[in-house]
């Protein structure tokens, strides 16, 4: 018989980015695809108004704040946050997180039975969740670029990192794309790793808490 | 020159040529009290006399300035500004032209303002271009070398233009790319609206400086704004009224033509507010979306025409252009497939697990 013990991983801030990040990212997929290509028309003239694609603007601007908060949040728990919220826990730098990542890789291959306790992220998630991270900087910049056109701020960086304001809005869009098929991938692979794995990982993002072997440590 | 040509059809009227300094003076975002040091400006005998030189391009801004309806705004350009060379416009040709070229230089040195109006040829020593027997790019740098600042007419001139279009045969470059060490402002356009080249101007003469540039030296009184965000059909792009297609109900009615691929939203010109050829005419208004000519590199970043966004190059692939649309689709389908693929071979090794241990 296996024993387990059940420790505290996520702070609750870190699990309030979570959520906002999930969430702005739920609705910023939305509005942002119909604000691309409004496939529903409005109302024809001569009907009650409805600004249909005003709003959508002003939710998707709502969300990609919020979706800014949550970015700040994470890049201050990286440096600041407890130590399975820290880079240095999951970025394969160091020996013991490069085993862990291999190791990982194994197991999502089905070559090793092994579930590696980590505790917080495995390396191979932080990892990408950290590349994730760095392309939620280039989605703030495009979207601040092409909505602040004319502030002299976001102009000057936005044609520094992306030239034209075309350039800016087709970077905007295909990276739409990645965090789409990020958040499929990622759905599916806690759902996969609660089943395969001992750690209740989904339940761990509302509690905080995660179950570890306590014979092994 | 400029008299030689147009004392036939009467000089300019004092009301009329008022009429134009404020009509210019409201193109470059000044107040009206500055309409009377704008036309002092214009008539000083101190003004700076201009060399205009055409490169590779079709001729279309200078149309633009002199086909304008309002005849004033031809008669002015060549009356307020003292041209003093422009292939199209002087009586002059061949060997004569030149020596008027060179002679005009040498008396002007550091005093004129060199405007350029199209591309230069850079491949194969320039080729491509050549005037009496010398290439574009040897024109350009001896004569804005000895320019007090210039000025580049024209999307070509700014940025090279259609024949800067990949592949760009000819090396097609605009004249940023070539002088570095003089002042200069792009007035981008295809053609650039008569009052943005002649605002650009007489701000010059009238401050003696420049006017406020942005990042890709255009002046901000032209270039400050998307087009966008002052069109006369964005209350149908806010309700979400389109055009679907060219000569549907929705185009007939004036409908937004975001969906058939305008670059307004990503086009900084203040067309749908000066407009052009005096009758208050401009792309989107004759129901036409915006080709988004005023931004660096349009033929190549702004195609396809009529769609909203430009195609992705395909890393690895020669010139292979997809849609962003496609690539995110298969990119999606095959994570789908993966993970499926994935979640079967968990459940195939459960059972054979399951099997193993009975």
């Amino acid at each position: 018989m296996m024993a387990y013990k059940r420790i505290k991983v996520w702070s609750v801030l870190l699990r309030l980015f979570h959520w906002a990040f999930a969430l702005s990212i739920v609705t910023l997929c939305i509005t942002g695809y119909y604000i691309h290509n409004p496939f529903a028309l409005g109302p024809w003239e001569g009907t009650p108004t409805t600004f249909i694609m005003a709003k959508t603007r002003l939710i998707h601007f709502i969300a990609g704040f919020i979706f800014i908060a949550a970015v700040i949040v994470r890049f201050y728990l990286l440096f600041f946050g407890n130590r399975f919220e820290r880079f240095t826990d999951f970025v394969p730098i160091t020996p013991r997180n490069f085993k862990r990542l291999l190791a990982t890789i194994k197991h999502y291959l089905y070559l090793s039975d092994e579930h590696v306790p980590h505790g917080g992220h495995n390396p191979l998630a932080g990892t990408v969740y950290l590349v994730m991270l760095l392309l939620s900087i280039l989605m703030i910049f495009s979207g601040l670029f092409l909505l602040f056109p004319e502030s002299s701020f976001w102009v000057g960086w936005g044609k520094t990192l992306f030239g034209t304001q075309q350039s800016a809005r087709l970077v905007h869009y295909f990276f739409f794309w990645v965090f789409l098929v990020f958040s499929l991938i990622h759905v599916y692979l806690v759902v996969w790793n609660d089943i395969f794995g001992c750690e209740a990982i989904v339940s761990s993002i509302f509690s905080g808490r995660k179950f570890v072997r306590s014979d092994k440590h | 020159m400029s008299r030689l040509l147009w004392n036939g059809l009467g000089k300019l009227k004092r009301r009329d040529f008022l009429k134009a300094c404020t009509i210019l003076t409201a193109a470059m975002g000044l107040p009206v009290e500055m309409v009377d040091k704008v036309a002092a400006a214009i008539k000083s005998p101190q003004r700076p006399p201009v060399i205009w030189l055409h490169f590779m391009e079709c001729t279309g801004c200078s149309e633009s300035l002199l086909r304008a309806s309002h005849p004033d705004i031809a008669r002015l350009i060549l009356d307020i500004i003292s041209l003093e060379y422009h292939e199209t416009l002087m009586a002059a040709a061949g060997k004569q032209a030149e020596e008027v070229l060179e002679a005009s230089v040498k008396k002007y040195k550091g005093r004129f303002i060199c405007v350029v109006e199209g591309a230069i040829s850079t491949k194969d020593g320039g080729v491509y271009c050549k005037i009496g027997g010398r290439t574009s790019l040897e024109i350009l740098k001896d004569v804005a070398s000895q320019a007090k600042a210039v000025v580049a007419v024209g999307t070509c001139a700014c940025f090279g233009g259609v024949q800067a279009a990949h592949p760009n045969p000819t090396g097609a470059v605009g004249v940023g790319k070539i002088i570095t060490n003089k002042p200069l402002i792009n007035v981008p356009g295809c053609p650039p609206n008569p009052y943005n080249i002649l605002g650009t101007l007489v701000y010059i003469l009238t401050f003696g400086k420049f006017p406020e540039l942005d990042k890709y030296r255009r002046p901000k009184f032209g270039y400050g704004r998307r087009i966008h965000d002052q069109c006369e059909r964005r209350p149908h792009f806010d309700e979400g009224r389109f055009v679907e297609q060219f000569g549907d109900e929705g185009h007939k009615k004036g409908y937004c033509l975001y969906k058939v691929g305008c670059k307004g939203p990503v086009t900084y010109a203040n067309c749908p507010v000066v407009r052009f050829c005096d009758v208050g005419v401009w792309p989107v208004g004759s129901g036409h979306g915006c080709l988004g000519c005023t931004e660096p590199d349009f033929w190549d970043k702004m195609e396809p025409f009529y769609e909203h966004l430009p195609g992705v190059e395909v890393p690895g692939g020669q010139g292979i252009i997809s849609k962003a649309d496609k690539v995110g689709k298969v990119a999606l389908g095959a994570a789908a497939v993966g993970i499926a693929a994935h979640a079967t071979a968990g459940v195939v090794k459960k059972i054979a697990h399951k099997e193993k241990e009975e």
